[in-house]
């Protein structure tokens, strides 16, 4: 299964919000399943999965991914280079002092939703 | 590898059947109304994100303070590296978001007929509680230390606010060549790294103004168990000799006439005593019937929707929980996620997310420029009912000064994302 089923409906259609304030119910509709470790998934359980993630994100990178501090702001940042950057973290290539910590915890799937959710936010 | 989607109802067990009940119970009484008890970064992140994922939930906030007070940051006023008024913050903003604030404290629970009651009087009905209520100190765990306390000369400084400031001027009346003793618990308490950022900082303040003083610190653990290297490196580079750290020396009594601190295997006398006691879930748990874990102390939860599986519509965040989580600012708020995002899903008619994922990020400070952090990543394991800490977490061997730069940006995002 390619990553582009497991976060992308059948129709290639983006699971993904382009904001935090877009409520899930909107997401329902969309059928196709998907898959957090390993397991198949409604949609919305996905949907509520990357939004709750990225949620976690906003602790240090401030609501919305949008930083007040030395912290980086995530919110508009290119999608590809920020899943790259946490790819990079988990292989080593990039060092960091907290994200190299974070990087494994995470699935590379996750780390393209998250990505996408940060770079749709304006 | 199977694609095929658990059985999350049969995972979960009784848990879940409880967390679906009300459904259908919703769609016949039309909005649901969410009570969160304290306002704190678990409890008001919970009823902002309630709101912000969805405005047809109904929420009502209950907190006796009327300004935040932030214990991250605290140990820097006693430090005297920042000002009381920087770690207290408004929550003007909440109501901003459709939060019904109710200035007031919970001292009961009907959990059969879904009614809290205030310490006012006020009866407020709930279809979900949500408790985040923080600690309350055992005191009666070290003689003498009610009658210290009562007296002002023996402080905990635990929870932020009049406290802390008055530890920060106790240590500016103490004279130069004085002793500094600070005492925590055993695990598990609020903020682990915390005694130790204290004695850093304190120890920084020692060094500019009162360099003969001694830090004697008494710890209830058996090492500086959280981000040890670092503290380590750092006092022994910048504060050498000033800090005297004695593990597994557990406070017992104190004797605020003497000044003598007691511990198992010794007394210390002191010029300014912080024992930090043995901790619980606040009353309210115990009230509402989920302070039960075996020891009576803290919250059992459900790891998916943090719903005491033994009360069902109640729910409990942050330090009162019954968990292998760090007890700290970040984990409260990461869980007042989880718990919202569970309720907006659940009072939609859809299955929660059975795969929660918590990450833990600490900053201590180790002087006026120097920090480090600790992150970890725990994700719930369904089968195992727990959460499981990941591969790659772990703390900075050194402090440093862009770890300072960030410490700085995350509190500043912490506070913003909880009450801006």
């Amino acid at each position: 299964m390619t990553m582009k089923q497991l976060f992308f409906g059948a129709s290639g259609t983006a699971l993904i919000f382009s904001s935090m304030m877009l409520s899930t119910s909107s997401i329902a509709a969309e059928a196709a399943p998907c898959l957090i470790a390993g397991w198949e998934n409604p949609a919305s359980v996905c949907a509520a999965h990357t939004k709750t993630i990225a949620a976690t994100c906003f602790i240090c990178h401030g609501p919305n991914g949008k930083s007040n501090g030395a912290i980086p702001s995530l919110a508009g940042q290119d999608k590809a280079y920020l899943s790259e950057a946490m790819r990079d973290y988990k292989s080593g290539k990039r060092e960091s002092t907290v994200m190299q910590k974070y990087a494994l915890g995470y699935t590379d799937s996750e780390y393209e939703a998250l990505a996408a959710y940060f770079a749709a936010i304006k | 590898m199977t694609l095929n989607r658990r059985d999350f109802l049969k995972l979960s067990g009784a848990g879940f059947a409880a967390a679906l009940a009300p459904q259908t119970a919703f769609a016949k009484k039309g909005k649901p109304h969410v009570v969160v008890v304290g306002a704190g970064f678990g409890g008001a992140t919970c009823a902002k994100y309630l709101r912000l994922w969805d405005s047809n939930i109904e929420v009502t906030l209950i907190e006796p303070n009327a300004q935040f007070y932030s214990c991250p940051m605290s140990n820097w006023v006693i430090g005297g590296i920042r000002s009381m008024d920087e770690i207290v913050k408004s929550y003007s903003n909440l109501p901003g978001y459709g939060i019904k604030m109710v200035q007031d404290t919970a001292v009961g629970v009907n959990t059969d007929k879904r009614v809290v009651t205030t310490g006012k009087g006020q009866k407020i009905s709930y279809d979900r509680l949500v408790l985040a209520p923080g600690i309350e100190f055992m005191t009666d765990q070290i003689e003498g230390y009610a009658e210290g306390e009562a007296a002002g000369k023996v402080l905990h400084a635990w929870k932020a606010g009049p406290q802390t400031l008055a530890l920060r001027k106790q240590l500016e009346a103490m004279p130069d060549g004085g002793v500094f003793v600070i005492a925590s618990p055993p695990p598990p308490g609020r903020c682990v790294s915390g005694p130790y950022e204290r004695a850093s900082l304190v120890a920084h303040y020692f060094k500019q103004h009162k360099p003969k003083s001694k830090i004697i610190m008494l710890d209830g653990h058996i090492d500086v168990v959280s981000k040890g290297p670092m503290f380590k490196a750092a006092w022994k580079k910048f504060y050498p000799g000033m800090i005297d750290h004695r593990p597994y020396n557990l406070v017992t009594k104190v004797d605020h006439n003497s000044m003598v601190v007691t511990s198992e295997f010794e007394d210390v006398k002191a010029d300014v005593i912080n024992i930090v006691p043995k901790q619980r879930a606040s009353a309210i748990c115990e009230k509402a019937g989920v302070r039960t874990d075996s020891a009576g102390v803290w919250c059992p939860v459900n790891g998916v929707t943090y719903e005491a599986p033994n009360v069902p519509f109640v729910h409990v965040l942050g330090d009162s929980v019954a968990s292998n989580m760090p007890k700290s600012g970040h984990v409260s708020n990461n869980q007042a996620k989880i718990c919202a995002a569970a309720l907006v899903e659940i009072f939609n008619n859809r299955e929660p997310n059975p795969y929660p994922v918590i990450g833990s990020t600490s900053y201590s400070a180790t002087s006026d420029s120097t920090s480090g952090p600790i992150a970890v990543v725990m994700r719930y394991d369904p089968d195992k009912e727990a959460y499981i800490r990941q591969p790659g977490g772990g703390a900075s061997a050194e402090s440093d000064e862009i770890n300072f730069a960030y410490n700085l940006a995350w509190f500043e995002n912490i506070w913003a994302d909880t009450l801006g």
